[in-house]
């Protein structure tokens, strides 16, 4: 059984892990995101260089973005930075999930960061995409 | 449209606008409550005049306006660093812009790297950073 904590600038370590569920890729889902972010490319619903559809590149990034809720309760925060490398498209069909490590944390103007390196890969361990991101925490 | 050729530094692609809705917001974020995205009073007891739009809605954008350009060549090897640098919110009109920054040879081609930043219908600049793509 999974225990949540609130998510404090002191309870975060350096150095410490998360891992998301895995995500099954679906045409539905690749919709949904094209229809947020209103990007029609037709790689996204039809044939592509790549062999058939794909994902919008930055689709799954929310499932790195969230991986501290896979441990913390979050009360709120902001995105403060955030990098990418896109290794490899994400293929329909695909079933992705995405590791992170807190690399750092820091205290700046009186505001609190949170820093995670992350990868998502395929359900063989193929990196798709790699980067990290900086958050920053708002107190409850 | 693609790119034909390697374009030259100070090259100012073409720009790209994005309406923000609720709506758009709630289909990227996913409703819930307690959120500053998609629970309005939440947002207001966090601060903020309404929800606001998560920052990766502008690295979308980004990627959007990369991969018409550069195509494969973003999509495989392509890479963004944005910072996130005024809050956008439900109802903003964003528009997305770059400017080519540095050209580099490569393996299999030329990488361009492109200043890349999205400003709101107020001219702020929302996010900045650059973004690369490979032209081969």
């Amino acid at each position: 059984m999974m225990e949540f904590r609130p998510l404090t600038y002191d309870a975060l370590t350096i150095g410490e892990e998360f891992v998301s569920d895995t995500m099954l890729v679906t045409p539905e889902d690749v919709d949904t995101y094209t229809y947020a972010v209103g990007d029609d490319h037709p790689w996204f619903s039809g044939p592509s260089p790549f062999g058939g559809p794909i994902a919008h590149p930055t689709f799954a990034a929310n499932q790195a973005l969230r991986l501290r809720h896979s441990r913390y309760v979050v009360h709120a925060g902001l995105h403060a930075k955030m990098q990418f490398e896109f290794l490899e498209p994400i293929r329909v069909g695909m079933r992705v999930r995405s590791r992170g490590r807190v690399i750092d944390k820091y205290e700046r103007r009186g505001k609190q960061y949170m820093v995670t390196e992350f990868v998502t890969e395929d359900d063989a361990g193929r990196p798709l995409v790699r980067g990290q991101f900086t958050q920053m925490l708002i107190p409850a | 449209m693609a790119l034909a050729s390697v374009p030259a530094v100070g090259h100012e692609l073409p720009s790209l606008d994005k309406e923000l809705t609720q709506r758009h917001i709630d289909a990227y974020s996913g409703v819930r409550t307690r959120s500053i995205h998609t629970d309005e009073a939440w947002a207001r007891r966090k601060g903020f005049r309404t929800t606001l739009a998560q920052g990766m809605m502008s690295t979308a954008y980004v990627s959007e306006m990369m991969t018409r350009l550069f195509g494969a060549g973003f999509v495989r090897g392509g890479t963004m660093s944005m910072a996130f640098v005024q809050p956008v919110y439900a109802g903003d009109r964003l528009t997305v812009r770059g400017v080519v920054k540095e050209l580099r040879a490569e393996s299999g081609g030329t990488r361009v790297v492109v200043d890349v930043w999205c400003e709101n219908q107020h001219g702020q600049k929302t996010a900045v950073g650059t973004a690369s793509g490979v032209l081969s």
